[in-house]
């Protein structure tokens, strides 16, 4: 698939079909990949596709100016799809090099397991649905399902339904859905006054680096409204009250667009379980309007068109 | 450039912190256009009013107490300090507040911050202030100071405009330096305007056409950044060389004492190494960020 | 001769200590690890390779801080100035490129103006230093003027060499520390030849290189050569991730706030990286996310040096391990080029 992919990379940007790829190469560390953002076709020798890949580039494709081709997993066709029909970009000005993907190993679940922590770990590599740990010489299986990040194990579509080029094998999605990760889970059954003091204590650590939003494809406006000033909407120093209104607000921003890809989960510094909030979000835009972002790439984005049969009598 | 000598600037701390604000009293509010206004102010503490010392070029950073505070450049002349002035325009959340005060509104103050005009090396030279719009705010502080000491330097000449005769500022200052015998005053507008029977052009234009000599002269420019970048080139044609040019540089504030970090060009804070530059400290910027 | 501590005997010197400050030390009970008040009981944190994720300069200048009160009433404004507590804090476990940072970031406080609120807390703190055995691979401290177990910028100094700790006491504060210790015993000469072999091992377990020669030229030659940015922060995401958890950043935003004629001025963390940093009504001079990036990289690596001599960076990797994009300092400042001529 690799090699696959270098080669179609190499082409379309030797035949000037596009002005820049985006995809992901080793990282500075082990066990991580970094997004390869480029116009120069010699770069794209160091493309890759392992278990590592695992950042939504769709949340690139807003700034960039010209032809881009991209390395789409499931998960970026879906985000990827929602920007197409919000018309944030233009699928003429797209080469989608899908990938299929059977999901995305989470280090800090391995380094649970494991009890070390990733430096000390020699290899990890993965064989269908084992998942073999190298430590010290000695090696640890697992399943898959058991290091996977909590959103793959929900995911929906491994293959990405939109693209110009699929680069293996399409995977269909797994028949028992793991929905709600140990978060999720832990949260439902807890009373709302204890929830609501779970949330004091995550949001307390929010540092405020928007880390959560601005790896979000869904989020792709110009100046975000914790920006504004006139009026001011949320304090920018970090109370949990002034962090919780911060994702609240965001969470409501993003229904619709949200294709739960998990990222602002993964990125969180501080470990706030983010995802638990935007699952939940999601699963009521789905329980409310039947509507999942970027499945559908014929449906129309769902906050901003209205039919006359809608929902709500409000409207009627 | 290492980190300015602060030590003989004058320094006038609450309870010794640095970032607590004296009170200050608005007195009166002049209307300056319909979105800059000018206010005449004095400590609420009598004794620090006498005491308080600063130079034409300093700011101070002003607080709307619960909206927030930003800088503003001590308008008034330090010749004349029964009372103390900045000008503002209404462009956001601090000056929105500011322009709903009345007279008797309490303000935060703290300051004076930055460097200031190099008068010294001024004296015996001739004088020629460029400013536009609401720039002219730090050079009345320096032209009174000069006026106030009128024998000390020789020609001065004045070039002021404004996008339209209602964006003309400091009115009551035009019309008393253009009476002023010993000073040249120059007032005009961007574009033809009914009723406008004075000059018309750009600033940068007009400097050209008025042409002052660049011997043992200095030139003082302030306004919006575009007017400074054309300015410049149009004081060099005429001999100036960048020592001869000085200005005063802007940027968003917030510590106003070179703390906070946004303020800064390169290694340069302009609320502590600046505002005032020489057009050649900036040509020797580290950064082109200015 | 030197001090040593078992590591078993810990938790009660921190006990002990804990009668005369507050003792704060690395733990992820908040759910992420960062310098909290000590639980009591709670030193497995002695085992952990890694730095904490939070830096310690949270204890000095805290994510958000309330400078002032003010009040209005009849007569007008009243501002009630911050208490001071004087309240003294021990951090315990304080690695050495943390500690580096912290007198890197007091010359900025201590300068011209002196930060009050900064400095009070900083001059009524001990620090304990804890030596790295196992430095991680995003971890480039022996490039950045200092080592895993350098003992420069601390009171005291814990040195690994397998049960105990050898005690390096480094400054008169530290000294009266031990003073009033128990449990402590001398060390041999076999413990301290055993702590210079520790100290020997860490070091080159450090795989990570930065060279940084020339590099404030390098970038003052390459100020405006908008191509280079523009490719090096292709891929950055403009969050606050890197500068917010760095030891040796200090931006900070001030804002106020009141509710019914009650109110208060505070500060907070911020960052040059986001958006909005330097924004002003009529222009924003680092709008271009490029321009963001050259601004955090120059500020380290050049403007800092050319203030303090000293570059503002003291390699502890938190920002290559927690970037999203693992976009890596390192790679950047070896890729800054060699004397660029006249690029635009």
């Amino acid at each position: 698939m690799e090699q696959k992919l270098r080669q179609e990379a190499k082409a379309l940007l030797e035949q000037k079909k596009i002005d820049w790829i985006i995809g992901f190469e080793a990282g500075s560390l082990k066990f991580t990949t970094t997004p390869l953002i480029t116009k120069d076709a010699a770069d794209t020798e160091r493309l890759v596709i392992n278990p590592f890949i695992t950042n939504n580039l769709a949340s690139f494709l807003t700034e960039m100016k010209g032809r881009v081709a991209i390395v789409a997993k499931g998960c970026e066709s879906r985000s990827i799809v929602s920007l197409i029909q919000d018309n944030k970009v233009a699928r003429e000005d797209l080469v989608i090099l899908g990938v299929p993907c059977p999901g995305i190993i989470d280090l800090a679940k391995i380094e649970r397991l494991v009890g070390k922590e990733r430096d000390e770990l020699d290899d990890i590599s993965r064989d269908g649905d084992k998942v073999s740990v190298k430590v010290n010489g000695k090696k640890k299986d697992f399943t898959a399902s058991d290091v996977l990040f909590d959103h793959c194990l929900a995911c929906e579509l491994p293959t990405p339904q939109e693209y110009d080029i699929l680069l293996g094998e399409e995977r269909k999605p797994s028949p028992e859905l793991k929905v709600s990760g140990q978060n999720i889970a832990a949260l439902k059954e807890l009373t709302s006054t204890e929830r609501w003091a779970s949330w004091e204590k995550e949001l307390s650590r929010c540092i405020r680096c928007y880390a959560c939003r601005n790896v979000c494809p869904a989020c792709f406006c110009q100046r975000c409204f914790v920006e504004e000033t006139e009026p001011q909407w949320v304090m920018p120093m970090p109370r949990w009250q002034d962090n919780l209104i911060f994702q609240i607000i965001r969470n409501i921003h993003v229904a619709g667009r949200c294709t739960d890809c998990g990222e602002c989960e993964r990125v969180c510094p501080v470990n706030i379980p983010l995802r638990s909030l935007t699952r939940e979000m999601y699963d009521i835009v789905d329980e409310l309007f039947k509507f999942k972002s970027g499945m559908d790439k014929d449906a129309l984005p769902l906050m901003v068109h209205y039919e006359q049969e809608e929902a709500e009598d409000l409207f009627r | 450039m290492t980190v300015s000598d602060i030590t003989k600037r004058p320094k006038f701390f609450a309870k010794d912190n640095v970032y607590l604000p004296h009170i200050v009293v608005i007195e009166k509010i002049i209307e300056e256009t319909p979105g800059v206004r000018t206010f005449h102010f004095n400590f609420k503490d009598k004794k620090l009013a006498r005491e308080f010392k600063f130079e034409s070029g300093q700011f101070a950073q002003c607080s709307v107490f619960g909206v927030g505070e930003a800088p503003f450049c001590i308008s008034s002349s330090p010749t004349r300090p029964d009372h103390l002035e900045f000008a503002a325009q209404r462009v956001g959340r601090v000056t929105n507040a500011l322009h709903r005060l009345g007279v008797g509104a309490e303000l935060g103050f703290r300051g004076p911050y930055g460097n200031s005009f190099p008068l010294d090396s001024l004296k015996g030279k001739n004088l020629v202030f460029v400013g536009g719009g609401i720039g002219l705010a730090p050079l009345r502080s320096l032209i009174w100071n000069i006026i106030d000491n009128r024998d000390k330097y020789n020609k001065v000449d004045i070039i002021y405009g404004a996008r339209t005769p209602a964006d003309l500022c400091f009115r009551y200052d035009l019309e008393a330096w253009d009476k002023d015998k010993t000073i040249n005053m120059v007032t005009t507008i961007d574009r033809e305007a009914e009723g406008w029977t004075g000059r018309v052009g750009l600033v940068p234009n007009v400097l050209g056409e008025v042409a002052p000599k660049a011997k043992d002269a200095v030139a003082i420019v302030c306004g919006p950044p575009i007017m400074i970048r054309f300015t410049f080139p149009v004081l060099e044609k005429l001999g100036f060389t960048p020592a001869q040019m000085l200005t005063t540089l802007e940027k968003r504030m917030k510590c106003g004492i070179g703390k906070c970090g946004r303020c800064n060009i390169g290694n340069v804070y302009v609320c502590r190494d600046g505002p005032v530059f020489s057009y050649e400290q900036i040509k020797n910027f580290v950064s082109s960020e200015y | 001769m030197s001090k040593k501590v078992n590591k078993k005997d810990i938790a009660q010197l921190l006990k002990e200590w804990s009668q005369q400050f507050n003792v704060l030390a690395p733990s992820r009970a908040s759910g992420v690890a960062e310098m909290t008040e000590w639980d009591g009981k709670d030193t497995s944190f002695l085992e952990w390779y890694r730095n904490t994720v939070v830096p310690p300069k949270a204890s000095f200048l805290p994510p958000m801080e309330e400078m002032f009160r003010f009040r209005k009433d009849e007569e007008g404004y009243r501002i009630e100035p911050p208490s001071k507590n004087g309240q003294k804090q021990l951090l315990f476990g304080v690695r050495p490129c943390d500690a580096r940072a912290m007198a890197i970031v007091d010359m900025t406080f201590e300068d011209a103006y002196k930060d009050p609120y900064y400095l009070e807390k900083r001059r009524n703190a001990v620090l304990v230093g804890m030596g790295c055995t196992n430095p991680c691979e995003s971890c480039f401290c022996t490039s950045m003027g200092t080592t895993p177990t350098d003992s420069t910028n601390v009171d005291l100094m814990l040195i690994d060499i397998g049960d105990y700790f050898l005690i390096e006491e480094v400054t008169a504060k530290g000294k009266e520390l031990l003073a009033k210790a128990s449990g402590l015993k001398e060390a041999t000469k076999s413990d301290e030849a055993e702590a210079e072999k520790s100290k020997e091992t860490s070091y080159n377990k450090v795989t990570r290189k930065l060279d940084t020669t020339g590099i404030k030229d390098r970038l003052l030659e390459s100020f405006d050569d908008e191509e280079f940015w523009t490719k090096t922060a292709a891929k950055c995401i403009s969050c606050g991730i890197c500068t917010l958890l760095c030891p040796t950043c200090y931006c900070f935003d001030i804002n106020d706030e009141m509710v019914k004629g009650e109110g208060a001025r505070f500060r907070n963390w911020d960052s040059c990286g986001f958006p909005l940093y330097t924004k002003m009504p009529m222009e924003n001079p680092r709008s271009e996310k490029w321009r963001r990036v050259r601004q955090k990289v120059c500020h380290k690596y050049e403007f800092y040096p050319m203030a303090f001599d000293v570059i503002a960076c003291t390699g502890c990797g938190r920002c290559i391990r927690l970037c999203p994009v693992n976009w890596d300092i390192t790679q950047v400042i070896e890729s800054v080029p060699q004397k660029v001529k006249g690029a635009k």
